[in-house]
């Protein structure tokens, strides 16, 4: 998993090497809706998740702190 | 050899002289007020040891404010409370009054809860952007619960902005204030076991002779500590994506004090419908966390937007799991965005998870919470949201920015599900 990881990461990093968005460019980039994170209002959505589900971390929520037991 | 010093010195002069614009990280203060109501059913409460009621209903309400202190720093208070009612908690003690059984919700203390929250950030931008650092410190409290948080976070900008790295790191120092099922406390330290009015007031059926496996916990700390690593990138002017990797540790009491087990190797006892625990979960004191996801996203064109995510997750107690979620955004006018969304989630069963009745009283850990069950997901979303980015509309100072409201429906291929309704005001201050 974690060759993949790293494979992937490199791969990425190659990409980025050739690619550059200019500033005046990234008209779509800077839409709200490109956000590479969850919107505000999805947080409690996410909360919820990590109470529930067993997975967590690497999407922006909580990763520790709270019993989640109810 | 003067006119090179006189250039030299004019340059300096002129460098000096010359005011580089920069832009705020953050124009003016802003407001965000977040919502929601959760509700959720299904018949494998852990509480009553896989069997029974997992009503629950929540609802929060958090304000959110960030204010710039100058063009390169921003403090936001982040300030919540969650206020929720459970039938499957209030069956802790389920003998309160009423008839005592798992499918029904008891009236006693457990039945509710308030959780509230405060968190402080501060973040500082470097003059050219490229380089932003934050800390923070969290304390959040309910009555059975406290736990503090500090955390930081460095990120780097570089590739003309075009590529992102970020590293954080984040310490909970939790403490819990364990509340026990009511029928184990009387075989706690000091206690006077089936002399207790709870027995000699009500009839124990089936096996008469109850004897439970309890002791306190006498260690009721649990820490966790994360490590993440971050990476994102323009892959082209209407694609990004970015990777994520978190590791998590955990320590300390990791069960949670109120979740009954029923052994299938001890005879049972009820009072009135209601089986008296065998146990209370039992897990390790250590938990090690990894996960790492990516996002995608594609900006198709002025109407619709793509939106992915992917998350692999592993722990030690044999768990792992697959994320996968999809959100399309359709901008139906400048103003109204609909977000139509589909989430997938599976996992496979901790080590220690036993089905009601299915655990043995000779086993080391055992729980029957249906959360840590193998089982897949799926959840459907749909939402709207409102943006004026002129903030027209005002109260006080405060104009209102956009407006997002969201439904989802939750349903495992169990007989869990349950649904979400939040709601987010943005507003910016004149």
């Amino acid at each position: 998993m974690m060759k993949k990881i790293i494979m992937l990461t490199m791969i990425t990093c190659l990409f980025s090497s050739c690619v550059v968005v200019k500033e005046y460019e990234k008209v779509n980039i800077n839409d709200p809706d490109m956000a590479l994170a969850d919107k505000k209002c999805d947080r409690n959505v996410t909360t919820a998740h990590s109470y529930r589900e067993a997975a967590v971390g690497a999407n922006g929520g909580k990763t520790g702190g709270g019993c989640g037991c109810n | 050899m003067c006119v090179f010093a006189f250039a030299k010195a004019y340059s300096q002069t002129s460098q000096d002289s010359t005011k580089v614009y920069k832009k705020r990280v953050l124009e003016t203060v802003e407001v965000d007020f977040l919502s929601s109501y959760y509700s959720q059913d299904g018949d494998n409460a852990a509480v009553s040891g896989g069997i029974g009621t997992e009503e629950l209903t929540d609802v929060t309400g958090t304000f959110v404010v960030s204010i710039p202190l100058n063009d390169d720093d921003v403090l936001t208070i982040d300030a919540g409370v969650s206020a929720y009612t459970s039938a499957s908690s209030s069956n802790v003690g389920p003998f309160d009054d009423g008839p005592a059984d798992p499918f029904q919700a008891s009236s006693g203390a457990s039945s509710s809860d308030l959780w509230a929250n405060v968190t402080g950030s501060y973040s500082h931008s470097s003059d050219d952007r490229n380089d932003i650092w934050s800390a923070k410190l969290s304390v959040s409290t309910e009555y059975d619960y406290f736990s503090v948080g500090v955390g930081g976070s460095y990120t780097k900008l570089f590739n003309e902005k075009n590529t992102e790295v970020s590293v954080n790191g984040n310490v909970y120092i939790d403490t819990w204030n364990a509340i026990y099922p009511t029928e184990l406390r009387p075989f706690g330290e000091g206690g006077n076991g089936l002399s207790n009015r709870l027995f000699t007031q009500n009839t124990i059926t089936g096996n008469t002779n109850y004897a439970p496996i309890f002791t306190e916990f006498a260690d009721e700390g649990r820490n966790s500590y994360s490590l993440g690593f971050g990476f994102s990138q323009i892959l082209h002017k209407n694609v990004q994506g970015s990777l994520a990797l978190d590791f998590v540790q955990q320590q300390g009491l990791l069960s949670t004090p109120f979740q009954r087990v029923y052994f299938g190797d001890v005879a049972d006892s009820f009072i009135e419908n209601f089986q008296l625990a065998d146990a209370i979960e039992r897990l390790p004191d250590s938990r090690f966390k990894v996960a790492a996801g990516g996002r995608l996203n594609w900006y198709l064109n002025e109407t619709f937007t793509v939106r992915t995510f992917y998350r692999y997750y592993y722990d030690d107690w044999g768990i792992t799991s697959h994320t996968a979620s999809i959100e399309v955004p359709i901008k139906i006018t400048d103003k109204f965005t609909l977000y139509p969304s589909y989430r997938f989630y599976n996992q496979t069963a901790a080590d220690y998870f036993r089905p009601y009745e299915e655990a043995l009283s000779t086993d080391e850990f055992y729980t029957s919470d249906y959360d840590l069950s193998e089982y897949s997901a799926n959840q459907f979303g749909f939402g709207v949201s409102y943006t004026d980015i002129f903030a027209k509309a005002h109260i006080w100072k405060l104009g209102l920015k956009s407006i997002d409201l969201k439904f989802y429906q939750y349903d495992r291929d169990t007989t869990f599900s349950s649904s979400i309704i939040t709601a987010g005001f943005k507003f910016v201050m004149d």
